[in-house]
């Protein structure tokens, strides 16, 4: 049956219309995880909340352990999904920067929109400093173009790349997922007895 | 509340461990068989050697012929234009990736047409589109754009229009002279029904 | 606390969902009408073999002793099977093929053991309906060689054709290189036909990239 667009089943026009219904739906979850908060965000980094790891690691195997068996039953053909390409340096050069960008201002891209949703000013400020940033990245595109664009793998899967079927990635993500669930409990638990005040 | 947890936590590890049990099958995708079976009584694959001496004369860069016979068959004589897939080893050295290339036609030839009929169903399991199969082959080839036979002086105007068009051919692949142009003399009254394309015939 | 870390419950109905629309999908997980019993490579080297085909000459033994383990299944439509067929045979034609009625006849003579051998106008007719029958793990299935065709042209002297090659195919029946050669010297097109053939492959596919 699906991927619903590239068979056909939906028109190409709704891609923009599902674009938004799947935004808000992504919005509202964010906002309903308590991601609106810097504090819950940056607290992963400080051991005080481990909140975004959890939701994150939640929705990933879930979707990941979900959209195989849907590729079992026939209801999504894995084969013809996107993939987006994998450029080894840049992207960990680029993990990195938006590493410190997210403890530095407490946000990532997608949680500093929800926070401007419920009215955080600090949220407001690195909205602003967002789109400088993306401005100022454009005009200096130029200076980094070629390491921009090197390290090309195509659109490559682990079990590509490996030749490891894909259950087995699924049943090691989710056990590093579940015990990361327990580690995190623990470290939080005895972060927050030595914390005085702790609120959102 | 662990309880709740630990429940969580052993439901998703065998979510999780379910999946290693799920048949996925390795082999490259291919089309359901009872869509398989539908395409295939369906004789709309076949294009005649007079389509395809038209394309080939028009420089259509659509088209684009695979000849499915031998290596050696191929370097003897082949049509012009033509990519050597032979029929058992489609599956090597990435020779599928001449066809599912969007806004091309790729027309399958061989002898005659069985083994290119035997190409398009495997191509067709494999789920490309816009694949055809030249009636007859080179063989019916030979027989209506190499050497055309002049119909019979009481056939039909559309027979004569085709024989016209494969003389025309027949100085564009093989330089031959054009002989007495008995064709366009034949002035046979007849007022038919214009057919979109020249009339297929023969094999 | 934030309050979802202090109602794992929400989690658990989520997560009961999710396992619902799994069982869900295992339910109506629709059974194949087919499977594929041969991978392509099986079916290519299969193409060879030569005891899937029944020979125009074998038909004579087959008309005069109608043996049970032997159906023909004429694959042309009902007016030309109207008009003439070979004696014994029945009409199935390639349109209804995929009907469920027909599917299970054929999987019942499968079970019985019944050779079915296919008859088209011609041997590409029936060729596909055979290939695909193959494929799907049909092995009783054969196909006639010359299709009905041949077999009109000789149906009086059937046995004699056990010498004929006409019926074969695959085979050049012209010396191709010699007759397509350039005549009178006039070599309008040759550059054109013997520049190296330039074709374009397929790029793995590029979409713009989305994130997050």
């Amino acid at each position: 049956m699906g991927p619903l667009i590239p068979n056909g089943i939906i028109g190409e026009g709704w891609d923009f219309v599902i674009a938004i219904l799947i935004g808000i739906a992504f919005g509202f979850i964010l906002e309903a995880s308590g991601f609106s908060s810097s504090r819950n965000l940056a607290g992963v980094f400080y051991g005080y909340n481990f909140v975004v790891l959890r939701v994150f690691f939640t929705a990933l195997i879930v979707a990941m352990v979900g959209l195989m068996y849907f590729d079992y039953f026939g209801w999504l053909d894995l084969s013809k999904i996107f993939i987006l390409p994998t450029y080894l340096g840049p992207m960990i050069v680029g993990g990195i920067i938006m590493g410190f960008g997210f403890i530095i201002g407490g946000y990532c891209p997608g949680t500093s929109f929800t926070g401007i949703a419920i009215g955080k000013l600090d949220a407001l400020f690195f909205t602003v400093g967002l789109y400088l940033g993306i401005m100022g990245f454009s005009l200096a595109f130029p200076l980094f173009e070629g390491f921009y664009n090197s390290g090309s793998m195509g659109n490559i899967t682990l079990t590509e790349l490996t030749g490891i079927p894909a259950p087995y990635f699924a049943m090691a993500f989710t056990v590093v997922a579940l015990a990361a669930f327990w580690g995190t409990m623990f470290i939080e638990k005895r972060v927050r007895k030595n914390m005085k005040q702790y609120k959102f | 509340m662990n309880r709740n947890y630990i429940f969580l936590t052993i439901l998703m590890l065998v979510l999780a461990g379910g999946t290693l049990f799920l048949s996925m099958n390795d082999e490259p995708d291919q089309i359901d068989p009872k869509v398989l079976l539908e395409e295939m009584i369906q004789p709309t694959r076949y294009v005649s050697t007079d389509q395809v001496a038209k394309m080939l004369i028009q420089g259509d860069p659509s088209l684009m012929l695979i000849d499915v016979r031998s290596e050696d068959d191929y370097s003897y004589y082949t049509l012009p234009g033509a990519v050597n897939i032979p029929l058992d080893s489609l599956l090597v050295n990435g020779n599928l990736s001449y066809l599912g290339m969007p806004g091309t036609k790729v027309v399958f030839v061989s002898n005659d047409d069985i083994k290119a009929d035997q190409m398009w169903v495997l191509t067709k399991r494999l789920g490309y589109n816009s694949t055809y199969v030249l009636k007859g082959g080179i063989n019916c080839w030979m027989q209506t754009i190499i050497e055309p036979q002049r119909p019979s002086d009481d056939a039909p105007a559309v027979d004569f229009e085709t024989y016209t068009f494969r003389k025309g051919a027949q100085m564009y692949f093989t330089g031959a002279g054009s002989g007495e142009s008995e064709a366009t003399k034949v002035d046979v009254e007849v007022r038919r029904r214009e057919k979109s394309n020249v009339a297929a015939g023969g094999c | 606390m934030h309050i979802h870390e202090l109602n794992p419950w929400r989690t658990l109905i989520a997560l009961s969902i999710f396992v619902v629309v799994l069982i869900i999908g295992f339910i109506t997980k629709p059974k194949p009408l087919f499977t594929y019993e041969k991978t392509i490579a099986e079916s290519v080297s299969a193409l060879s073999l030569s005891e899937d085909y029944v020979y125009p000459w074998e038909l004579e033994d087959i008309i005069a002793n109608k043996p049970d383990s032997i159906v023909l299944f004429d694959i042309r439509n009902n007016f030309v099977f109207g008009q003439g067929h070979i004696p014994g045979s029945e009409n199935l034609a390639a349109s209804v093929l995929s009907r469920e009625e027909n599917i299970d006849r054929m999987k019942k003579l499968r079970d019985m053991g019944v050779t079915v051998v296919l008859v088209g106008e011609d041997e590409l007719h029936a060729n596909g309906p055979w290939m695909f029958y193959r494929q799907v793990g049909f092995n009783n299935v054969k196909l006639l060689l010359g299709g009905y065709n041949y077999y009109f042209e000789h149906k009086d002297d059937l046995y004699s054709t056990i010498d004929d090659d006409a019926y074969f195919k695959g085979i050049a029946r012209f010396d191709y290189a010699e007759m397509a050669a350039p005549k009178d010297g006039a070599a309008l097109n040759s550059d054109d036909m013997s520049k190296p053939v330039q074709v374009q492959r397929r790029q793995k596919s590029n979409v713009a990239a989305g994130g997050c």
